[in-house]
């Protein structure tokens, strides 16, 4: 079996890597059953590779698929909680820059009429 | 505001707005007896019904939260962007089958085969497993856990299979 690879992985349909992915679990099911009936060394080996081909057919499955959602709520205003952004609990719970920014009528009045002053002394 | 919870109080508000709101669509007279009937339920609020026409007849001693409206969910956005997909599927289910001498046995003598399954199988998991991955019928499921904390299931096929020609294309003998 040619080793699965997955830059040609990326290229296929979901359908397809379903496929493959149940052709590569019922390898690996039968290479398991010569495990316990002392099969060929070779045999054994390859229990290793078609556990990995096994793994990098479900990233590139789950990649694609978060790839595809999230390009699908990038307009939208309300995004399902594990697409938004992680940083810290405490940082999604600030005040965004906006709210930072906006002043009171009173505080936009003083800081037009009394502008910090720089004063400079003549030698 | 006086506690008095009559139905006329709280249709207050609609009449005047709807006055309001629709000046130029109403004829003159709908214009005017509008805005009596916006008056009238204006001094209603003000001095207060004190007629009886409305009252409720309580039938009972006590008060039962009454019913409200109970909308269905309709959420903006799923929480979760994927429903996890199902780990525990048939082949992570039956782990490998047994060959040993008992288990040979069994096959023999009773039509049964025997697997190493996940712990967290049950019967009616391990029976849709084991006909979906071997296409054969199963009769029952017996389990029970190893002390090397593996659960053992022994799957009785039915009649019309043979054990060890199934165990045959398997690859267990």
């Amino acid at each position: 079996m040619a080793k699965v690879k997955a830059k040609d992985l990326r290229g296929k349909k979901k359908e397809e890597l379903l496929k493959q992915l149940d052709e590569l679990k019922t390898e690996l099911q039968t290479l398991r059953v010569a495990k316990v009936t002392g099969g060929a060394a070779a045999k054994l080996a390859k229990i290793y590779t078609v556990r990995k081909s096994v793994a990098r057919v479900l990233t590139v499955i789950n990649q694609t698929q978060k790839e595809n959602l999230r390009k699908f709520y990038r307009k939208k205003a309300f995004k399902p909680k594990d697409l938004r952004h992680k940083k810290t609990r405490a940082l999604r719970r600030a005040l965004t820059p906006y709210e930072l920014k906006i002043k009171s009528k009173k505080e936009q009045r003083k800081q037009r009429l009394y502008p910090q002053r720089k004063y400079a002394v003549k030698e | 505001m006086a506690p008095k919870g009559k139905k006329p109080v709280p249709s207050k508000p609609a009449p005047k707005e709807v006055k309001k709101s629709a000046p130029p669509k109403a004829s003159s007279g709908g214009v005017v007896k509008a805005k009596e009937k916006a008056l009238k339920a204006k001094k209603n609020v003000v001095r207060g019904r004190h007629d009886k026409k409305n009252r409720k007849v309580r039938t009972s001693v006590h008060f039962r939260r009454p019913k409200t409206l109970k909308l269905p969910r309709n959420p903006k956005y799923p929480r979760k962007s994927v429903n996890r997909t199902n780990k525990l599927d048939q082949y992570a289910l039956i782990k490998y089958p047994l060959t040993t001498e008992s288990a040979m046995k069994k096959i023999e003598d009773n039509n049964t085969l025997v697997f190493i399954v996940d712990k967290r199988a049950n019967k009616p998991m391990i029976k849709q497993a084991v006909k979906k991955l071997y296409n054969i019928d199963v009769a029952k499921v017996n389990t029970l856990i190893r002390p090397d904390c593996e659960k053992k299931a022994y799957v009785r096929l039915a009649s019309d299979h043979d054990g060890l020609d199934v165990a045959n294309k398997i690859g267990i003998i």
